[in-house]
């Protein structure tokens, strides 16, 4: 587990020392996350607060948590296709698959920044809006919004493993992220909400873990829910879990061993 | 003998991407396959620096990625470090990479960064890690250049940076693919003689160097393999690889009163007038020796100033099994 961890800070403080030599851009990133805040204020106030899905919440927090959150959710989904496809790109990865590190570690590592940029992404977007703009955050069972947080990125990095396998082995094309990348806005409760669209797409969004997600981390943070009101939507994320973390790790370790016996590993 | 490393029987092949004009006409057409490898012995001494050699395409890159886990091999065994590359986790701490390629750094990140992001990831134990750059730095003289940019560093630089980082946890074996490859005359000398005097000399490393610089293997290496469409053609010391398939023996001479006269179980190859005196290549012909040349010079009333035996040279001896690949391929 030390080991682990080591690895983890290794690849954390290398980005951070990369992320903070481009000045502008880090500054341009930070300044876009209060702009971002800013307009969906204004922009809010242009939605009904009796549209149907906001279940009597606030357009602003509504929205406000359901970028939020995706944005955070997605880290898990792309960052690990990403990453692959970068240190591939430029020449890293073959200098870090020959270190003793095992690949898998290798591949987990990498993102550790951007799951912790993403974070704190939120945690502005939430002052913010409790500070700035005066949301008052009901959360009665922070169990629950623990789980339902834990719960979608293991089950989005289950997704984003399998979106990386395709990368390690078709170097472009991810037809997983492709699917999710669209999907995910409109189907995912996250900017539109479902019971505004058509009954064919309602049910579609029933069936998006993205969707199950929102109703959790907006029940738990606004809406006071607790963890017996959440408990279908966490079940199912768990079950999801259950399912696509092995097959995210299987897929990435049949990638790696494709990948080398046809000596494409590093290629891009 | 222990060897460092071992290739038995190694098979590679590669499969070539179809084009859309051939996955369009032919669907189900079997797709080309390239082989890289054709059942390669190969044993490496401890602590020699052993060179493949051989032209582009001979399958010297490959040999390297399956030696260092990069690729698997489809037939055949490797072994580094008595291990079997397929235990990968075993191998790996045992070998350093070294490439040819600027690009395996963090360009915005100092080269001591660098170093240390990469000490981390080869299981350098944390208190150690600052004291082990340190060392290393100074002997690949980079101490005044540790904390610019990588960006800012030139090719030779970045060279002795990737060397660096592959004794970063001090492995026995080293593995390197056309090290100076782009590198300028004086900076390849620099880093060939750092090979030869301190991985070598110094900490007495193994050495398996993949290069087509004829002049680098015969300055470095103990013995070497020519390599040629990915199957070995001619292994020994260099001196053995230079005189492979060579039953001519020829001689310089210089000699006054030289003329075209002289004659016996030898002929002249070439003849040019220096300092007043002719200098003479002679190639000895059937049981013909070196005698028989001496004497009909002398008979022919000639005086012999000088006599030594031509070497051949590394890059004849290659050249002549290019030259009979080609006559092969041809037939």
């Amino acid at each position: 587990m030390r080991r682990v961890l080591i690895k983890l800070w290794a690849f954390f403080y290398r980005d951070v020392l990369s992320d903070v030599s481009y000045r502008f851009s880090f500054l341009l990133s930070v300044g876009g996350m209060l702009f971002l805040v800013t307009g969906l204020s204004f922009f809010s106030r242009i939605v009904n607060p009796a549209t149907p899905g906001l279940d009597g919440m606030e357009p602003f927090p509504w929205m406000l948590i359901g970028l939020g959150f995706q944005f955070y959710f997605s880290t898990a989904l792309y960052s690990f296709a990403e990453k692959v496809r970068g240190e591939q790109m430029m020449g890293t990865l073959e200098a870090m698959l020959v270190s003793p590190t095992p690949t898998s570690l290798v591949i987990f590592s990498s993102t550790a920044y951007d799951f912790t940029w993403g974070a704190f992404r939120l945690i502005v977007y939430l002052s913010a809006a409790v500070f700035v703009y005066g949301v008052k955050l009901h959360v009665v069972s922070p169990l629950a919004l623990f789980l339902g947080i834990a719960l979608t990125l293991l089950s989005s990095a289950g997704i984003g493993l399998i979106s990386a396998s395709f990368i390690l082995y078709f170097k472009r094309g991810d037809p997983v992220n492709l699917f999710l990348s669209g999907g995910t806005f409109f189907f995912g409760n996250v900017f539109i909400p479902s019971k505004v669209l058509p009954p064919a797409a309602q049910w579609i969004s029933a069936w998006f873990p993205m969707a199950w997600s929102m109703k959790v981390v907006r029940g738990a943070l606004l809406q006071g829910a607790s963890l017996q009101d959440v408990a279908g939507e966490l079940g199912r994320l768990a079950v999801l879990t259950l399912v696509l973390v092995p097959l995210g790790l299987w897929g990435s370790r049949i990638a790696i061993r494709r990948a080398k016996r046809e000596g494409t590993l590093i290629q891009y | 003998m222990e060897y460092a490393i071992e290739g038995f029987q190694l098979e590679k092949f590669f499969v070539k991407k179809r084009s859309l004009r051939e996955l369009a006409t032919k669907p189900f057409g079997k797709a080309e396959r390239i082989e890289a490898l054709r059942g390669i012995d190969l044993h490496v001494k401890r602590g020699e620096i052993f060179g493949l050699l051989g032209p582009n395409g001979a399958g010297k890159t490959t040999l390297v990625k399956i030696l260092s886990c990069l690729v698997l091999p489809d037939r055949g065994r490797a072994v580094v470090g008595g291990q079997d590359v397929r235990h990968e986790n075993k191998v790996k701490p045992l070998i350093g990479l070294v490439n040819s390629d600027e690009r395996s750094f963090y360009w915005r990140l100092s080269g001591r960064d660098n170093l240390r992001f990469f000490a981390r990831l080869y299981d350098v134990p944390g208190p150690r890690i600052a004291a082990r750059i340190k060392e290393l730095l100074e002997r690949v003289d980079l101490v005044e250049a540790a904390d610019r940019r990588f960006s800012d560093y030139s090719s030779g630089m970045k060279q002795r940076l990737a060397v660096a980082r592959a004794l970063l946890h001090d492995p026995p074996i080293l593995l390197m693919d056309e090290p100076t490859r782009s590198l300028d005359p004086a900076s390849s000398l620099a880093l060939r003689a750092f090979i030869r005097d301190e991985l070598k000399g110094r900490d007495g490393k193994t050495i398996l160097l993949a290069t087509h610089n004829l002049r680098e293997a015969e300055v470095l290496c103990d013995r070497l393999a020519i390599l040629v469409k990915g199957t070995v053609r001619q292994v020994g010391s260099v001196a053995e690889v230079r005189r492979w398939g060579i039953d001519e023996r020829r001689f310089r001479l210089e000699v006054s009163n030289w003329h075209d006269a002289i004659s016996g179980p030898f002929h002249a190859v070439s003849v040019e007038r220096i300092n007043g005196l002719k200098r003479v290549i002679v190639e000895l012909e059937g049981d013909g020796r070196l005698n028989d040349v001496l004497s009909a010079v002398m008979v022919a009333g000639g005086i012999v100033h000088a006599c030594d035996r031509i070497e051949p040279d590394l890059e004849e001896a290659f050249a002549r099994l290019l030259r009979e690949e080609r006559a092969k391929d041809d037939a």
